[in-house]
């Protein structure tokens, strides 16, 4: 039984840091109504940027986890500045285009700046796990869940209850007239864009801690799309939820059922629940919905 | 006018003449010339090996063409073409490789050239030998694609009684073996040796077979399941990040359970993702190939001279080795076609002919590979199989043991 709720546990905070690679897909969603596809590669960005500060500069954690987050936020600012400022008021379609190509191109440039190499990513959390009794769990999932939970409300006063966060809702709801009304379009979409850059950032810290840094790693950002749409696109607070369901389901799956049937069917059931959510609900679980009158 | 010669000067001239007869031969043997086509990735996955791999290949057929082939009046010619490991540029490059180069041999490099000429090379009549260990489902008969090692299980399956026998005692060896879907041939590396134990129950008990990604998020709670099952060993042959993930898991347990791997995910590949080969103190890589270790052996000093005169820049590590042995395997097969058929028109069916015909012996590849005996049932030799173990011992790299036989496998 202590084994049992150790896996739920452990599948509750992989799920919370699928919400944070999630939230990067919602923040840049809720500014510019674009579903970024390159999310996973903005998590590998992160990731070489944390490991050329650490490892090849040698400065200190310390150090190099504040300037790795600058470095992070400067990448998703010229991402949006080269690549989306001139699609704005052109269809939403073009803009994610846009990024599947980023996608292709972002992958390219760390292939050709860094090479396929695995190499080994600095232990920003402790290795050693936390023992509660028979319990253990691994402290770079339990950071990485407070700081997700942290995250998750400080973006949710933001949007909800600031200036700012208000004027990007306006700015995903019409470019035009959020234009008109005399709202910066370029300059949220440019915020969320550095926003979604700094979060992947911080999720490749907790993902990659202690492992080992490849080009492979950006699977995660497939990993957290049925997080963000079991959530709803829209939605910030959900994405804990939507987590840690995806996360225990995944985690009781992977441990007991995958044994017994010899396969995989751990990394496909968080998918089979994205699809039955959206049959059953669209919009997700917390998404907004659209009512339009004729 | 009639010329009248002293007798001695008409003996130097028909000495003269007798010389020449004799030397003519061996003037057009010298003139013969094959190509060879080396599929090759600079700028894919495999960018940062293929340099390395590309040199102890090159330098074996500068070694060849200098020694062997001189002997034998035959060079071997070979050109780079860059694939990015894609099996859709493998397709489109070879009507204009077959036609620029008419290859007797293709000097292939991994999956993808596989999948894209397997149906081909057959038609053209080229064989093509690679590097890397061979796979059960292209375990087919009259293959035209060629490994010097037999497949990932048949390997593990020798490591595994190895460290049985080292054991000792009669309870079967615990295994629990890391897969993952992302690739058939992860998967297929599990399902051999899932079947190897179930048909040798005093053997081997596979305590479980974990899926997982090719970048786990975290195995801490796998490798507790498997450190409570009473694994003795772990059998990691995927790549190195699931490696390092499963090491971590382990040492998150405090377990101590010794991890098998395997060439392309071997020791210094893993070592150095773990921030050092300290990490990996007492764990294993087994293979149908030389351990490029510390040790002073045939290979290593065959090595030493592909560095000293054929220019050969590449570190001594089992990636150099994979090279050297691809080389030196696809020379022997050759050198055997031509001592054969004689140094004249060559064609890609003799070569492939010869390989079935004799065995290419472990001292004709300087001990880089055991002696290999191929037959028409399968694309890689299924008798006298043997496997290098290779370890950790202080810090560094050391052969644990060498020649130990492998196992029979079924195929699955």
């Amino acid at each position: 039984m202590v084994y049992f709720i150790n896996d739920i546990i452990t599948g509750a905070l992989i799920g919370l840091l699928y919400a944070l690679v999630a939230m990067g897909f919602v923040v840049i969603y809720r500014a510019s109504k674009v579903f970024n596809f390159a999310q996973g590669e903005l998590v590998i960005i992160g990731g070489f940027i944390v490991w050329f500060t650490t490892m090849q500069l040698g400065l200190s954690l310390w150090l190099s986890i504040p300037l790795s987050l600058v470095l992070a936020g400067l990448v998703g600012y010229a991402i949006e500045r080269i690549f989306l400022t001139k699609l704005i008021g052109e269809s939403v379609f073009s803009m994610v285009m846009v990024t599947v190509g980023l996608l292709i191109l972002l992958r390219g440039l760390v292939l050709l700046l860094f090479g396929p190499a695995v190499r080994p990513f600095p232990i920003i959390f402790p290795l050693k796990p936390l023992f509660l009794g028979d319990m253990l769990i691994p402290m770079n999932l339990l950071a990485g869940g407070i700081i997700t939970i942290v995250a998750a409300v400080g973006l949710s006063w933001f949007f909800n209850r600031t200036r700012s966060g208000l004027r990007m809702t306006a700015v995903a709801e019409d470019h035009v007239v959020a234009s008109s009304m005399g709202i910066s379009v370029k300059g949220s979409i440019a915020f969320a864009w550095v926003l979604g850059a700094i979060l992947s950032t911080i999720g490749a810290m907790i993902f990659l801690s202690g492992k080992s840094l490849t080009f492979l790693a950006s699977d995660i950002g497939f990993a957290a799309l049925p997080v963000a749409l079991f959530a709803g696109l829209e939605s910030i607070g959900g994405l804990i939820l939507a987590g840690v369901i995806i996360g225990v389901v995944q985690s009781l799956t992977t441990n007991y059922l995958d044994p017994m049937i010899g396969g995989s069917l751990g990394s496909v059931v968080p998918y089979i629940i994205m699809l039955a959510i959206l049959l059953i609900r669209p919009t997700g679980l917390f998404g907004w919905r659209t009512i339009e009158r004729v | 006018m009639i010329c009248k010669m002293k007798p001695g000067f008409r003996g130097l001239l028909a000495a003269g003449a007798v010389a020449l007869t004799a030397t003519m031969p061996m003037k057009a043997q010298a003139e013969e010339t094959y190509n060879l086509a080396l599929l090759s990735d600079f700028s894919g996955p495999y960018a940062d090996i293929m340099p390395v791999l590309a040199g102890g290949r090159e330098a074996v057929f500068k070694w060849w063409n200098a020694t062997q082939g001189k002997e034998l009046g035959v060079t071997l010619n070979y050109k780079n073409y860059e694939t990015r490991y894609d099996a859709a540029q493998v397709a489109s490059l070879w009507p204009g490789i077959k036609s620029e180069l008419n290859p007797i041999a293709v000097v292939g490099l991994g999956g993808p050239d596989v999948a894209a000429l397997s149906e081909r090379l057959p038609e053209d009549k080229i064989p093509m030998f690679m590097a890397t260990a061979a796979y059960g489902f292209a375990w087919k008969e009259d293959a035209w694609i060629f490994n010097p090692r037999p497949t990932y299980s048949h390997e593990s399956a020798g490591f595994l009684a190895w460290m049985k026998e080292q054991r000792g005692g009669d309870e079967p060896l615990k295994v629990a073996i890391m897969a993952s879907e992302a690739s058939p041939a992860y998967v297929d590396m599990a399902k051999g040796l899932e079947l190897y134990a179930e048909e040798n129950p005093d053997a081997l008990e596979v305590v479980e077979v974990i899926y997982t990604e090719v970048q786990p998020t975290d195995l801490t709670t796998q490798m507790r399941r498997v450190a409570r099952a009473g694994a003795e060993a772990l059998i990691v042959q995927t790549n190195t990040s699931i490696v390092v993930a499963a090491k971590r898991g382990l040492q998150a347990n405090g377990a101590d359970i010794p991890i098998m791997m395997s060439s392309h995910n071997g020791l210094p590949a893993s070592g150095g993702a773990l921030g050092g080969l300290d990490q990996l103190e007492g764990d294993f890589e087994a293979y149908g190939m030389a351990v490029a270790a510390e040790e002073d052996t045939p290979a290593r000093q065959f090595y030493q001279t592909l560095v000293a005169e054929y220019d050969l820049d590449a570190p001594w590590n089992v990636v150099t080795a994979m090279g050297v042995s691809q080389g030196l395997y696809t020379v022997t097969v050759i050198q055997h076609a031509i001592e054969e058929n004689g140094a004249e028109g060559l064609t890609g069916e003799m070569v492939r002919e010869a390989l079935f015909a004799k065995p290419i012996t472990t001292e004709e590849t300087h001990g880089f590979l055991p002696t290999l005996t191929f037959t028409p049932e399968a694309p890689f030799p299924l008798k006298g199989l043997k496997v290098n173990v290779g370890t950790v011992k202080d810090g560094k790299i050391t052969i644990e043991a060498t020649g130990v036989d492998v196992p029979d496998v079924h195929k699955w």
